[in-house]
């Protein structure tokens, strides 16, 4: 089972190259919206990019309104992966 | 009732070119005539392709641009955001006025995103493609996303001509602006270069391939060795408005547009017709209320393919007669397609500002089926008040255009 540490560095590697961000910025409590600059457009595209990167489906528990931290995105593909395994 | 008795003149002009950025590189690329054209290892590796030789943008670094309107655009996208930039600075805008009409085309969307999408169509994997992806192949993803990066905000209008675009474009922003429906616009076309399109021109026996191995002499329009086009790509754009604006705001004027026409060809879509191009011609100096001596210079759409040049040249005879100083700049700068008639059109203002015409490129000796015209071969200091641009396009539509010198 993948690890949380792993779906950080995983997370992280995909955002960074996606949106051009730093390691400085990805802090868990950052902001995907006011602290990443991550709008609408960039959070459905995030999904296909989360997607391939991890290899799972996240779209269809995804509620963008509901993930309002980089921690509330880790947690979401944490949880999703232990239903997986599960 | 609309005031449609003023005159429409350029203040701004943006390029890019296979000579680089900006308007002034492809002045100076036209003028030196060679540097731009190159092998293609793509279309070497093809052996049932003739051609191997095109002209491409050198690379450049689009990342100044903001991500988040970057991320949408595809690279023609970037060249029309950076020419649009250069016109807006020269016509004295730091962001666009309000109201702004933008006319902008291409020929294709970008066929190296399309082959991306394309390729996760057939592994079956339709969900792996971004909304940003999507955005980079609607027809009129270049004027949607460089208008929402640069905020142009009046209409946004893009035909598409294939190779005409561009004077199309450069047309209907000219009668936008003449018949008061828009106060100021900006028009053009852009492209950007892949292989396939060579490959295509190829197919009809419209390419060059009898200079391979001299790429810079590859395309010669009219010359009696050609064997067709080079194809190439950039982005040209120009700022239209009524003179009293201009004049009122204090703005540097560059030329005028006085006249413009466009018909299509309807007996082959491939073959143009040397009756629809003189009509075409005709077209446009009726509405400027010309006579055909009074144009100084034709600047031919010749793209350097054995029946098309002479065709254009043939009806050129007809309009003009045999003492029209005619030249194309598609031997220096190979055939932009979509971005063709606006980057020619800016060459063709800069040669009524500087009073220097340039030469065709690689003309040495002109076929003699392409008519008894003055071509000019060699870059020249003469007057020159009136020129008429012609664009021709697959498919039929042909663009004229009349610019004026405005001293």
């Amino acid at each position: 089972m993948i690890t949380k540490e792993e779906i950080i560095q995983k997370t992280n590697e995909a955002l960074k190259k996606e949106f051009e961000l730093t390691d400085a910025q990805l802090v868990p409590t950052a902001r995907l919206k006011d602290d990443l600059g991550l709008d609408s457009l960039d959070a459905v595209d995030m999904i296909v990019v989360l997607e391939q990167q991890f290899g799972v489906v996240l779209r269809q528990g995804y509620d963008m309104r509901s993930m309002v931290t980089l921690n509330d995105l880790y947690n979401f593909i944490e949880h999703l992966a232990q239903e997986h395994k599960a | 009732m609309r005031d449609t008795s003023g005159k429409v003149v350029i203040t701004g002009m943006g390029a890019v070119s296979p000579f680089g950025a900006g308007v002034e590189a492809l002045w100076n690329g036209l003028a030196a005539g060679t540097g731009c054209m190159h092998t293609v290892p793509e279309l070497e590796a093809l052996p049932m392709v003739k051609t191997k030789v095109a002209a491409t943008v050198p690379e450049m670094d689009f990342s100044y641009i903001p991500r988040q309107a970057r991320r949408s655009m595809s690279r023609m996208a970037f060249y029309a955001y950076a020419a649009a930039q250069e016109a807006l600075r020269q016509a004295g805008y730091t962001t666009p006025p309000d109201g702004l009409g933008f006319f902008m085309g291409s020929t294709l969307n970008s066929i190296s995103v399309w082959l991306k999408i394309t390729a996760q169509c057939q592994a079956n994997h339709l969900e792996l493609i971004k909304t940003s992806d999507f955005l980079q192949i609607m027809n009129h993803s270049p004027l949607a996303t460089v208008a929402q990066a640069l905020k142009i905000n009046g209409p946004s209008v893009g035909a598409a001509g294939a190779c005409a675009t561009g004077l199309m474009n450069l047309g209907l922003g000219y009668m936008a602006v003449k018949s008061g429906w828009l106060k100021q616009a900006l028009c053009g076309g852009t492209e950007e270069y892949h292989p396939m399109f060579s490959a295509c021109f190829d197919v009809m026996q419209a390419t060059s391939y009898n200079f391979n191995d001299a790429p810079s002499q590859a395309c010669r329009p009219f010359d009696k060795d050609r064997t067709g086009l080079v194809a190439s790509e950039g982005c040209g754009l120009l700022f239209l408005e009524r003179e009293e604006d201009a004049r009122a705001r204090g703005a540097v004027i560059l030329g005028e547009i006085i006249g413009f026409a466009s018909n299509t060809d309807t007996e082959n879509i491939a073959y143009p017709s040397a009756a629809t191009l003189q009509a075409c011609m005709q077209a446009a100096l009726d509405d400027a209320h010309l006579q055909p001596r009074q144009v100084d210079v034709l600047n031919a759409h010749a793209t350097g393919t054995l029946i098309g040049d002479i065709a254009e040249s043939r009806a050129a005879y007809q309009v003009f007669g045999p003492h029209i100083r005619t030249n194309s700049l598609k031997g220096a700068l190979g055939h932009s397609m979509g971005a063709s008639g606006a980057l020619e059109t800016i060459a063709c203002v800069q040669m009524l500002q500087k009073q220097f015409l340039l030469p065709t490129q690689n003309l040495h000796e002109p076929d003699e089926r392409c008519g008894a015209l003055d071509y000019i071969t060699s870059g020249t200091a003469g007057k020159a008040d009136i020129i008429l641009k012609n664009s021709f396009a697959i498919g039929g539509n042909n663009c004229s255009l009349l610019l004026r010198r405005v001293p």
